[in-house]
């Protein structure tokens, strides 16, 4: 076996207690001394901080950067920012997925408009070079610099409702860089990405602040030079402090980005078709939903009517879940194989009252018990022959003697806060 | 994650090889996980107990530990019928990890109290954890 990667912070992470696992070619922290669960609530209550530098940015750039992206990514670039649909411009980034040509998934991705004919994408760990391959192959008509930065890059995520707090005290101009700083929007550079607008710390380090992440709570992605990473990231650290901010690992990630109905690349969108799923905003539809505005690769598999399976979310009445492996598969109530489970965490934030989901952040006014203590609920998603409503309970088994009765869902934790403005958050 | 010095083994109760623990309390014995086990799954979020009247042969499956990382089956360290089920977990299953010696999961009375003798010290515990 080759030997895992490391990211520039392993050694802190080792010295703060880390459960340390690998994670694709990497070894990275599950959780830190105080348990994946403190995690999980502190980024729902306070905050909690994020390596996330595994994962690979790709930069795109030339004159015709733009069409190379809109022919091998799923999103509209000229037709994806806000209610109103407007283009893609400097400052602002869009989720979506790369296509196979058959309309299975090669990995999701956030795409950034960096500079006038410059772009940055955000992938999985691990993907970086399979996306720069799969812009090459289609850049004959194009000719664009594609340069896959994989490893070149710190990222690390603040995520929670003090996360601007946090980030407020560490800026050289806080209020002129987080002012009406949308979600899905970003601002400042670092090594290799100019930017139009710096973002500077009060030490002078300069970095790239998006307001972007992947726990369906307020907060960041930092995009950094790698030299300046883990300086950084304890001055963040400390920064939070005062919030209860906590270093957080990939269990916390994970049960988080549950919760939040939010696909794990390669487990719950992969090498089957893209269609029948909660993420489908990331396809190019017209406004009468009917057809896409535009070509890109995958585009017309996806939009042939054909068998396609449907993967549902799905949230259980107690903390119990089942490990996913090749013998897990769900059933109807009367025991019979409908289909195969992706994705199985706990959400350590919420729990059931009287068949209600509340969040520890859920108030009185949603009809939330004022002594509400959640005791967690499993959650995720399945992959069914046919489409369930939401309502319908199924049952999770590990294909032995454990069974749990789950109820497919259109949402799971409420109260999230990841759109929440950002007024409201400093 | 603890290093293995930083265990806390008590010399007071035998282990398994399965990382249960079993002390004897007047006629029955008492069972529980040890710090390694603990440290190993995180915070641990539901145990799911057997009935009391239930019997067990000795390294038989008799519940499961949820954790936020994995559901860890839990083996019975010696044969006997389950007397006492530790309530305060049902409510607190977080206590395991808070002192997984005091915190006991089952009570049961043993069938056959040698097969507590045959139950590793802390030292021989240690050995195996060492390799």
């Amino acid at each position: 076996m080759e030997e895992l990667k490391r990211t520039a912070l392993y050694s802190w992470h080792v010295e703060h207690g880390a459960n340390i696992a690998p994670f694709g070619e990497y070894e990275m922290p599950l959780w830190y001394t105080g348990g994946a669960k403190a995690e999980h609530l502190a980024v729902i209550s306070g905050a909690g901080l994020f390596d996330t530098s595994h994962m690979a940015v790709v930069t795109v750039a030339g004159a015709k950067a733009r069409e190379l992206i809109q022919y091998c990514f799923s999103k509209d670039l000229d037709h994806c920012v806000g209610l109103k649909k407007g283009p893609l411009v400097i400052g602002r980034c869009v989720y979506g997925v790369f296509l196979n040509p058959d309309g299975t998934v090669l990995d999701d991705a956030i795409v950034y408009q960096v500079a006038e004919k410059g772009y940055m994408v955000v992938v999985n760990a691990g993907m970086g070079g399979a996306i720069a391959e799969r812009l090459e192959k289609y850049n004959t008509d194009y000719n664009a610099d594609v340069d896959d930065l994989t490893d070149q890059v710190g990222k690390m995520d603040v995520q929670g409702p003090a996360a601007a707090k946090i980030v407020k005290k560490l800026l050289a101009d806080p209020e002129k860089v987080l002012a009406n700083m949308a979600y899905f929007s970003f601002k400042g550079g670092f090594a290799g990405i100019d930017a139009a607008e710096p973002v500077t710390l009060v030490d002078g380090t300069s970095l790239m602040l998006s307001r972007t992440g992947y726990t369906g709570e307020f907060g960041f992605e930092i995009f950094i030079d790698k030299d300046d990473f883990v300086r950084v990231w304890q001055e963040v650290m400390a920064a939070g402090e005062e919030f209860g901010a906590l270093p957080c690992g990939l269990a916390a990630r994970d049960s988080l980005r549950a919760g939040a109905v939010l696909p794990l690349s390669h487990q719950d969108i992969g090498n089957w078709l893209f269609g029948a799923n909660p993420w489908l905003f990331a396809l190019p539809f017209t406004d009468d939903q009917k057809g896409f505005t535009k070509k890109f690769v995958g585009s017309e598999a996806v939009a042939a009517t054909g068998k396609v399976l449907h993967t549902l979310p799905f949230a259980g009445y107690d903390p119990r879940k089942i490990v996913v492996s090749d013998e897990t598969f769900v059933t109807d109530m009367e025991g019979k194989n409908i289909g195969r489970i992706l994705t199985c965490a706990t959400d350590m934030a919420i729990g059931r009252v009287d068949g209600v989901i509340y969040s520890v952040a859920s108030i009185t006014e949603d009809g939330c018990p004022a002594a509400f203590v959640p005791k967690g609920l499993s959650c995720g998603f399945v992959q069914l022959e046919e489409d369930l409503a939401p309502g319908t309970e199924v049952i999770l088994t590990d294909g032995r003697k454990k069974k749990i009765t789950v109820e497919i869902r259109a949402d799971v934790r409420p109260r999230r806060t990841a759109r929440r403005p950002m007024k409201e958050m400093l | 994650m603890k290093e293995l010095n930083e265990l806390n083994l008590p010399a007071n109760v035998r282990y398994t090889e399965d990382h249960e623990w079993a002390k004897i309390v007047g006629s029955t014995v008492r069972i529980g996980v040890s710090d390694y086990a603990q440290d190993q799954l995180g915070d641990i979020v539901f145990v799911e107990f057997p009935e009391v009247g239930d019997s067990f042969e000795q390294g038989e499956e008799f519940g499961s530990l949820e954790s936020v990382k994995a559901v860890s089956e839990l083996y019975l360290p010696l044969s006997g019928e389950i007397v006492a089920i530790n309530e305060d977990l049902a409510d607190s299953p977080e206590l395991i990890n808070e002192d997984p010696y005091v915190n006991w999961i089952v009570e049961i009375k043993p069938a056959d109290k040698s097969e507590f003798e045959e139950l590793m010290n802390a030292e021989q515990y240690m050995d195996m954890l060492e390799g």
